[in-house]
This record gives structure tokens, sequence and C-alpha cells, in this order.
């Protein structure tokens, strides 16, 4: 009884709170049929891949510029992969949880990638790091180009995968793998900031020689927690990318990452509620402004991001945690 | 004499041209207080980086409790025993000071072997014992200089160090707050055993409270002794003292 007590008074903080508000939202609104499947599934894709970036630049303050490159690979792989390996294909019609299985062997490569690139790239401070992780997204970039045409040349023009009817699934089971996706990227959040290991990423962000000082393993938590940031983005990318019918080199465009900072950022980076609802908010912003200013909305939404970063730059979450609310302190209780 | 804790057998770590510890010996003895002094540029936070791990010197070794540490990783030597203090202090400015100890608790030598309950109670209990758990709640941002040292004091408490590293834990304080800290590092020393290396500027202070003191001039040690006799020593008065009387009656304080 006593550790059913002690669950419930941890699950009804403002955090969890809000990621079981979330979960269920999207449920309900599946369960109504508010809207369409494509539309909850590209939402929970956002809040995903921000979630998943929020593990190394959010705790470790690390810019991750070219991360893209785990969407690219996650879905690359995941398409190659149901094309030629015909149990995979079997596999992911099995629905939801087939896709995430297959998904997994996609996320667990990209992961092997960021950690072999982790180890020598994670040396770098500040922006020499973002530029490395752009050369890796280009690196992989012109790989993908000069390899993917010449495995099918009738098929895959212009390194497009595009996968043919044998190889696509439901929209239904899309909906509920990235659905699994999301809320394992946030659970993976929330638990790591609450962890000893979350602490140490977090104190890398303040003052890495101080923490290493300290005895804070700084180069392995770095490297895990850009491997597992990268697992969790190629994921999503591969999820992504099979809802969407198949993968183009697009996937490794650096406005993919754009897309996933300035969510953090909205909503606060380093916190777990951050990239929800910077997640929210930039869906909302981005939909809103292409269905009434098509055209211009990207000139309009590039204002509203500048403005956001030059006058809250700790984001919706970073100012809520500034204040007290009823005598709480909500830096306590809002993660 | 009890044994040595620590040992610095002919260390010298150089900086391009500049030699910055010289062929440096020194033995640390269990539950001494050692006041490393010397002038500025003399190479006592060097000296402190190649014990803690910071720097790796390009010749010597060091010993802590027998096992050579030499060019180990500085989270390593943390978990192993030594804690440190900076001299320019590096508090996590957006943490607590309560989460900033239980960062202390979480990766010094319980590292692994303390829930984040229990890592929680231990910071309290540190920051009661130096006197800051009125302000646990407060981010480390908002604290006074002094309490900031205080904070890297109690951070470095808080990873249950054998041998503590102080680095000028007492510079830029007023008299009444370098009272207070003098009082703090000598009840906190007796309450955990501590063997302590204290770096220091404030003469009267470290001539007081060290069991020995070393003197470093030019990365290399001139001098080694109890307090009396290196105020003594016209190599040291020469080198940093300037004034022998007025060394003396800084001893004599006591």
């Amino acid at each position: 009884m006593s550790s059913f007590s002690e669950l419930k008074a941890r699950l009804l903080k403002p955090t969890p709170l809000l990621i079981i508000l979330l979960i269920a939202a999207v449920a309900v609104a599946r369960l109504l049929n508010l809207t369409t499947l494509d539309t909850m599934t590209i939402f929970m894709y956002f809040i995903a891949i921000a979630a998943s970036l929020n593990l190394i630049m959010g705790f470790t303050g690390y810019v991750s510029f070219g991360h893209c490159v785990f969407l690219g690979i996650g879905a690359y792989i995941y398409a190659l992969m149901v094309y030629y390996v015909p149990w995979a294909n079997a596999l992911q019609k099995t629905g939801g949880l087939g896709i995430i299985a297959v998904a997994l062997i996609a996320a667990v490569i990209a992961a092997l990638v960021a950690a072999a690139v982790g180890l020598a790239v994670l040396r770098l401070r500040g922006a020499f790091f973002a530029i490395a992780t752009i050369g890796l997204d280009f690196a992989v970039l012109y790989i993908v180009m000069g390899t993917v045409p010449f495995i099918n040349p009738e098929q895959f023009y212009g390194a497009q995968v595009i996968l043919p009817s044998r190889c696509l699934v439901s929209k239904t089971s899309t909906f509920t793998a990235m659905f699994i996706t999301m809320a394992l990227v946030l659970a993976t959040n929330y638990l790591v900031r609450k962890s000893r290991f979350g602490m140490g990423l977090v104190a890398i962000n303040e003052d890495e020689d101080a923490a290493e000082v300290m005895g804070v393993p700084t180069a392995k938590y770095k490297t895990l927690a850009f491997t597992l940031s990268a697992f969790f983005t190629a994921l999503a990318g591969a999820v992504f990318y099979l809802n969407g019918g198949g993968v183009s080199p697009e996937a490794f465009d650096l406005a993919h990452t754009v897309d996933m900072i300035v969510m953090i950022v909205i909503g606060g980076l380093g916190t777990v509620s951050g990239p929800i609802v910077g997640g929210i908010v930039y869906y909302w912003l981005y939909d809103t402004l292409l269905v009434h200013y098509p055209g211009v909305n990207l000139i309009i939404l590039g204002i509203i991001v500048g403005l956001i970063i030059l006058f809250a730059p700790e984001g919706v979450v970073g100012i809520l945690r500034r204040y007290e609310f009823k005598g709480v302190k909500l830096r306590e209780v809002l993660e | 004499m009890p044994e040595a804790i620590l040992t610095v057998e002919n260390v010298t770590k150089r900086f391009g041209g500049l030699v910055a510890l010289n062929k440096v010996n020194i033995d640390v003895y269990d539950g001494e207080i050692l006041g490393l002094i010397g002038p500025n540029g003399a190479g006592k936070t060097t000296l402190f980086n190649v014990i803690s791990g910071v720097y790796k010197p390009e010749g010597g070794k060091v010993y802590f409790e027998g096992v050579e540490i030499t060019g180990k990783p500085a989270h390593q030597i943390t978990r192993m025993g030594i804690a440190r203090t900076h001299q320019i202090v590096k508090p996590f400015n957006d943490m607590t000071v309560l989460e900033n100890t239980m960062i202390g608790v979480l990766f010094g030598r319980l590292a692994g072997k303390v829930s984040m309950s229990e890592a929680r109670e231990k910071a309290m209990k540190v920051l009661e014992l130096v006197g800051l758990d009125g302000k646990a709640s407060e981010l480390a941002s908002k604290l006074t200089l002094h309490e900031k040292r205080i904070l890297e004091l109690a951070r470095a408490l808080a990873a249950e160090p054998k041998l503590l590293l102080l680095d000028e834990v007492l510079a830029g304080l007023n008299p009444k707050e370098i009272e207070e800290s003098l009082k703090i590092i000598k009840e906190t020393k007796e309450a955990k055993q501590l063997t302590v290396i204290m770096v220091e500027h404030v003469m009267h202070a470290v001539m007081n409270i060290a069991d020995r003191i070393v003197v470093l001039h030019y990365g290399e040690k001139i001098a080694e002794g109890k307090p009396v006799e290196v105020a003594n020593d016209i190599k040291v008065v020469e080198a940093y003292l300037g004034d022998r009387d007025l060394a003396l009656k800084f001893v004599k304080v006591k």
C-alpha cells in the first residue's frame, strides 16, 4: 500500500502529470477521431525529436547541430531493411509493436555510430562540437548519396528510397509506433532528470571542469547522453519516414535540427516538460501560420522564434521555474 | 612519524618553456594540516592540479595511500578519496546549494553506493556541519563570495575524502569571515579525520592552523618544516615573507 501511495505522490507532480496528460490527450483524440491520424503522428514526432535532442543539448548544453543525421540513419536503415529483408517486412506488418521492433534495430545502429563518433567528438567544446556534428551529417549524407543509388539504380533514383506498396503499413500502425516512441523518450527524459546520471549531466552543463574534479566521469556521461539521444532520434526518424512512405536525402537537412532546437528553446532547455510545451507551441504556430499565411508562414515563424530567443531565452518552463506558486518554489516541482 | 598518505615524488610540470614544478618532493602525513605557501606563480595551484588529476606531469609520480595515481583521470582520483576546492569558485550556479552538495556525495568516494534520497540526507548533514543548511534551497548564484567558498568546501567534504586540498579558501574574505572559515576547517578536519593541504596567502591564518609548512618558489621546494622553522628560514623570508619578525609574530599568535 505504502509503495502505491508513494507512487501516487510521485506521479502527482507537475512534470509526470504533464507527460500523462499528453499521452491521455493523444489517446482520447485518437479514440474520438478528433483529427486525422497523420496530424497526430506528426505532432507526436515533433515532441519526440525535441525530447530526444534534449537528452544531449538540454541536459549537457552540447549543441548537436548535425543531429538530423540520426533521423536520416534511422530512416534509411529502416527503409532498406523492410525493402530487402522479408522477415523485417513481415514483422512491421504485425502493427505498431512490430514497427517498433524493426525500428529498434535501426536505432541501435544509429546509437553505435553516435557512441563511436561521440568518443572522439565530445572532446570538443562549444562551437567546435556543433561544427563536428554538422561534418558528421554531411559525411553520412554523401555516403548515402554515393551508395544508395547503386544498390538498386532503377528504384533508388537520387538516393530516394520510396517504399513500394508491399512494404507499406497502415496509418494506424505508424500512429501506434510513434505513440510508443514519444512515450518512451519522454519517460527516459524524466528518469534521466531524476537520476544520478542526470545530475551529472546538468553538472557538466554548469561547469564541466568542476564536474570532472568532483568525480563526474564527464567523457563517459557525455558519450552516453549523446548515444541515448541518437537512439531515440533514429527511432522517431524511422517511424516518421515510414509514415511518409519513404525517405530521401532531405532527411539530412539541417532544418530538421533547427526545428528540434527551436522547440526545446521555446519550451525550456534542459527541462523535461520543455520539449512537450515547445513541441505543442511550435506545432501549433507552424500549422496555424501555414493555413492562414501560406507563402510567408516561415518568415513569420522565423521572426517569432527570433523574438523568443531574444527576450525569453529560458523558454516557457524556464521562466515558470523562477516563480513561486502558493508558497511552493516551482523550480522544485517543475522539471 | 605517522605514515605518509600522499607522496609527491620528483614531480615536474612544464607549460611550454615554463617549468611550473621542478622535481618537487613532498610527503603528506596522515591526519596533518600541511600549509603550502609561496609567491604567486610558485606552482602551488599547479601542484594541486597534478595531485587531483587535472594535469598530467611530465615527470615524477604521485602516490596516494601507496597506490600510484599519476595521470589518472580527475574523477577517479576524487573517488579514491582526494577532494579539492578551487581558488576561483566554481559553483553550479543554476543548481541549489543542496543540489551542488549532492553532486559531491553522488560522485565522491561513495559513488554508486548511495541512493538519491540518501545523498540528499548526507548532503544536508554536510551543509549543517559547515553552517550553510539555512541556504540549502537557494540557488548557488545567489550566495555571497564567502558563502560560495564555504559551498566549495561543502562540495569537497560531501565526497567524503581522506585528503582535502584547499586552494585559497580564505582569499578575499574579511577578518571575521576568515575566523569563521578557520573554525569550520578545524572542526570538520577533526570530525572527519581528514588530512588537509592548504594553499594560502593569508599568512597569520596558515601559520596558525598548519602543522607543517612547505614553501614553493619558482616551481621548487625551498623550505619545509614547522611554521616557526619556516618563518625563520632566510630563504623563505627573502623569497616570500619579506619580514622575519612579522612572520614570527604570526606564529606566536598561536
